[in-house]
């Protein structure tokens, strides 16, 4: 076997060795997501044979119509979370990108330590903050409200807002902004007419990051409401008590829950990956 | 038409001076340009005429006024910079009549001026253009015309043509110089590009670490420079220096560098140094001859230009050279003897110590 | 002729503005921030007890600290915690440096790879939870049936209520749902390193190993240590899943310091000792942190040219 072969032998084994991982990646993720699907179309007497029984023919829409008919709770805890991740998240693009701008651009003092700060704020674990905020909340008798339960979003959304907004308006070339102050702007008209639009692809990504880890959690929210807002994942928490064994409604429930998301994850995937990479050149 | 006075002006970042002290008097529809290397604080004095930074200490009067504490809207100036000023999500129409939305100008008027203002700039075509698909010297016409749309009293031009290739600057420099001329429009215009200065400005300050070395015509810096730093900023190729000592005996004074003697004329009696001194003679290339009769030395280096050839002289003992500047493409080859002439009333004579100009021309 | 400035330069009018725009952000942050964690470090110091109804507070100092010491729940703990740190870290980290390196290879330069990528990062944990609780059922999950089909098992197991397994199932049911996030960010990682860097290194006659070694590893310090804080701040923070999975079972043996801290806040009501528990535990991120940043210095961030 010659140089020239061995090479191709070599190169030959490579190229397999990508195809295999690549593989082995997609069967890894994948598989829980497929057998998420399958257990919401499979029946109950598919699922407890051991193995279950995959079989297309038996395919059904009983545990999807199951959960449907608890609809009206489930329609109502999209609701919630709907309204307390929008709300979250345009709060937190008004507020975060405006201390962003001023931390980038208008000279506040200790610009850096603040930002470090503020990164330190996604460290802590909520159970540090709970109980105060549980107190502060229910003198303000904001326990169980929409408002209540943004306000303390905001403590861990904000702080990712301003770092992803803080980093790209730093990197916004002066003399645009300088061009508009000899142009007779104040600065909010800078703001506004000329970095705001520049700054939509970023803007996007943390509104998108936002929105997700508003819509997702869980701790907070489990603590913070009783009846009135109960949100998605406290739904889905509670179809798993609820459903002990019907396990195919219930991981229905889980995945319409979570259909929402990741469609939203999907259709916005380019400012998410955009966010990304900021985030890798930026640390 | 304003008239800009910069008096004493210091400006520092960090610990160090950018400005370090600079007067300058700009009179009314002068074009002015601020010359000198990188770090030499042109763009920094731009920046504070224009209000974009404040002054460390030191007073600008514009006609007469003090303007410290004005904006740069309200000191009535307007600006070209290097590059990255256009705004990119607006067209070229936006991007001229920004400063008349923010004014609040009624929609028919503004479109009127950017008219006329894209007519004069020939930039009609490109008006619903984004600047990114502009080309370099397009947008630095949008640039200009976003500047001329003000209608103000002064200029300020921040190496606007650094970005363009070579024959596109030429061409952008005389239309700025026109676009000057027939506005009337004081202009402070800021470049390390000397051919560039001498050919647009009226007045040129030759800037160096902070301060204004010399503030004269194009002609003045050329032919009589202040300081050797100055001489060999402006013209190119380079000033030649040779480095050398005065002999003076009786009436006779003579320059000697390394074994080579050059008999001074009558000039030479101006020249403060004495007997021994170092010092510095400077002459240009162009006045250097390629002759017949003169002093003998031997070509090292032929370079031809085109319309002239650049030809290396130096001498054995001796690492100094001299260009010369012939016409035309001459065919010498080096190691040949030739001798060279050097006009006695284009010699500068500087000081080896201070750099300053002691004498001549 | 000097003259000092008079009146509000243009820096001064600028910083004003500055403040004016911080300020709202700031004061959110104070609020739900700074008061509360002011708060919980007093309640650490503390013993907070219910009493008929309402609350009492009565200063212990470090008693609540010097509780931590010797309480066998904490050590349990803390073992655990320290098990899963390590392993979803070095498994997420390694896994998504595999994935991202695939990914970024022209075979999986394809979108579809990227959308895979996103699913499991927009489940929210608990859906990611339920699911799991699923996979690892006792008597049915799918765990069990592929693992017997292959002969990897004889019977089906309990996996949560397996004393020995269940951390470990739990930390795999997290590295999946990690993994994604930390890969992207990778990838992004690694579409900033300049090609030519690599094919000068090929010119120098650099093996694949040593190309990984001398281009691809420097150019992803920033995102790998990112990526490392990041990951351990999530690993030790994990809730929704211990929550929903096994609630620190069985006995104790997946208990995470954050879920002690929870169960000793709201099933024993000991304020006191829970906000000790809690505060230390950000103690340890926040030294962890300073030492990772210290250990594997990122370079500085890249800004683009500004005159």
């Amino acid at each position: 076997m010659n140089e020239g072969t061995r090479r191709r032998i070599h190169l030959l084994l490579r190229d397999g060795a990508i195809i295999a991982g690549l593989g082995i990646f997609l069967i890894w993720t994948l598989a829980p997501i497929a057998w998420m699907i399958l257990t919401s179309l499979l029946p109950h007497r598919a699922l407890i044979t051991r193995p279950p029984d995959i079989d297309p023919a038996l395919f059904t829409l009983k545990n999807i119509n199951g959960v449907l008919e608890d609809r009206a709770v489930l329609v109502d805890s999209f609701i919630n979370s709907a309204i307390v991740a929008c709300a979250t998240t345009a709060l937190a693009l008004t507020l975060g990108s405006l201390a962003a701008y001023a931390i980038a651009r208008l000279s506040v003092p200790g610009g850096n330590k603040l930002m470090l700060m503020v990164l330190a704020t996604q460290m802590f674990p909520g159970i540090v903050l709970i109980i105060p905020l549980f107190i502060l909340l229910s003198r303000a008798h904001l326990i169980d409200t929409h408002i209540g339960l943004v306000i303390v979003y905001l403590s861990f959304v904000l702080p990712v807002v301003m770092w992803i907004l803080k980093g790209f308006f730093e990197s916004i070339p002066v003399q645009l902004e300088r061009a508009a102050m000899v142009d007779g702007a104040t600065t909010m008209q800078t703001f506004r007419l000329v970095v705001l639009p520049m700054s939509l692809p970023p803007l996007f990504a943390a509104g998108v990051f936002a929105f997700i880890e508003s819509w997702n959690e869980f701790f907070y929210a489990v603590i913070l409401t009783r009846t009135e807002v109960k949100t998605v994942p406290i739904r889905i928490s509670e179809f798993s008590g609820q459903y002990r064994t019907a396990y195919g409604e219930m991981i229905a429930a889980a995945m319409i829950a979570s259909i929402p998301v990741i469609i939203m994850a999907i259709v916005f995937r380019k400012y998410i990956l955009l966010g990304f990479s900021e985030g890798a050149v930026k640390g | 038409m304003t008239r800009i006075e910069l008096i004493d002006i210091v400006k520092t970042f960090g610990g160090v001076n950018a400005c370090d002290g600079v007067d300058l008097l700009i009179e009314e529809r002068e074009f002015v340009t601020l010359l000198g290397p990188s770090g030499c604080g042109k763009s920094t004095t731009l920046n504070l005429i224009a209000g974009l930074d404040d002054v460390t200490s030191g007073t600008i009067l514009m006609n007469g006024k003090r303007v410290n504490e004005l904006s740069p809207y309200q000191r009535d100036v307007a600006m070209v910079f290097q590059q990255y000023a256009l705004y990119p999500h607006m067209t070229v129409a936006e991007n001229i009549g920004f400063t008349l939305r923010l004014r609040k100008r009624p929609k028919s008027e503004i479109r009127e001026r950017v008219q006329r203002v894209a007519e004069l700039l020939e930039l009609t075509a490109l008006l619903d253009r984004l600047p990114r698909e502009l080309s370099g010297g397009q947008q630095q016409r949008v640039a200009i015309g976003r500047a001329v749309i003000r209608e103000p009293g002064v200029f300020l031009f921040d190496e606007p043509f650094s970005n363009l290739d070579a024959a596109l600057r030429i061409r952008m420099r005389s239309e700025v110089r026109q676009l000057h001329d027939r506005l009337g429009v004081t202009s402070v215009f800021v470049t390390h590009d000397q051919e560039e200065a001498m050919s647009i400005s009226d007045r040129i300050a030759v800037m160096r670490l902070g301060k204004v070395e010399q503030f004269g015509t194009p002609e003045e810096i050329y032919s009589t420079p202040v300081s050797k730093y100055v001489a060999q900023f402006v013209g190119s190729p380079r000033m030649n220096i040779l480095d050398g000592e005065l002999l003076r005996s009786g009436k006779q004074t003579d320059f000697r560098f390394g074994p080579i003697v050059i008999p001074l004329g009558a000039q030479a009696a101006t020249i403060g140094a004495i007997d021994g001194n170092r010092i510095e003679l400077g002459i240009r290339s162009e006045h250097v001859r390629i002759g017949d009769s003169g002093l003998p030395a031997m070509v090292r280096f032929v370079q031809p230009i085109g319309p002239e050839t650049h030809v290396t002289v130096g001498w054995n003992d001796t690492a100094q050279t001299l260009i010369a500047r012939v016409p035309g493409i001459v065919r010498l080859q080096p190691g040949a003897q030739v001798d060279v002439v050097l006009d006695p009333a284009s010699m500068l004579f500087f000081d080896p110590e201070t750099g300053n100009r002691i004498a001549g021309a | 002729m000097t003259d000092t400035p008079t009146g509000p330069t243009l820096e001064d009018r600028r910083r004003r503005m500055g403040y004016f725009l911080v300020a709202p952000a700031m004061l959110v942050l104070i609020l739900v921030v700074l008061f509360p964690i002011i708060r919980s470090l007093i309640y650490s110091f503390q013993s907070v007890k219910p009493e008929g109804g309402r609350f009492r507070a009565t200063w212990v100092w470090f008693d609540n600290y010097r509780f931590m010491g010797s309480d066998p729940a904490v050590r349990r703990a803390l073992r655990n915690t320290i098990f899963f740190t390590v392993g979803e870290v070095v498994l997420v980290i390694g896994i998504a440096l595999t994935v991202a390196l695939l990914l970024n290879h022209p075979f999986g330069r394809f979108g579809a790879f990227r959308i895979i990528l996103l699913i499991p990062w927009a489940i929210a944990p608990v859906a990611n939870a339920v699911l799991w609780e699923w996979i690892l059922n006792g008597s049915y999950g799918v765990l069990n049936a592929v693992l017997l089909r292959l002969g990897l098992i004889s019977e089906y197991k309990i996996w949560l209520g397996d004393a020995g397994l269940a951390l470990r199932m739990v930390l795999l049911a997290d590295v999946w749902k990690s993994v994604p996030f930390i890969a992207l960010l990778l990838l992004a990682g690694l579409q900033n390193i300049p090609n030519y860097l690599y094919r000068a290194a090929r010119l120098d006659g650099a093996t694949l190993w040593q190309r990984f070694r001398f281009v691809t590893l420097p150019g992803l310090r920033t995102p790998l240590t990112l990526a490392v804080i990041l990951q351990t701040i999530w690993a030790i923070k994990v809730f929704d899943l211990i929550y929903v999975l096994t609630k620190g079972g069985p006995g104790d043996r997946t208990l995470m310091a954050n879920f002690l801290a929870y169960r000793v806040t709201f099933n024993y009501l000991d304020f006191g000792y829970g906000a000790a528990l809690a505060n230390a535990i950000f103690l340890a991120m926040l030294v962890l942190s300073l030492i990772y940043i210290k250990v594997l210095k990122p370079g500085a961030p890249r800004s683009r040219q500004q005159t």
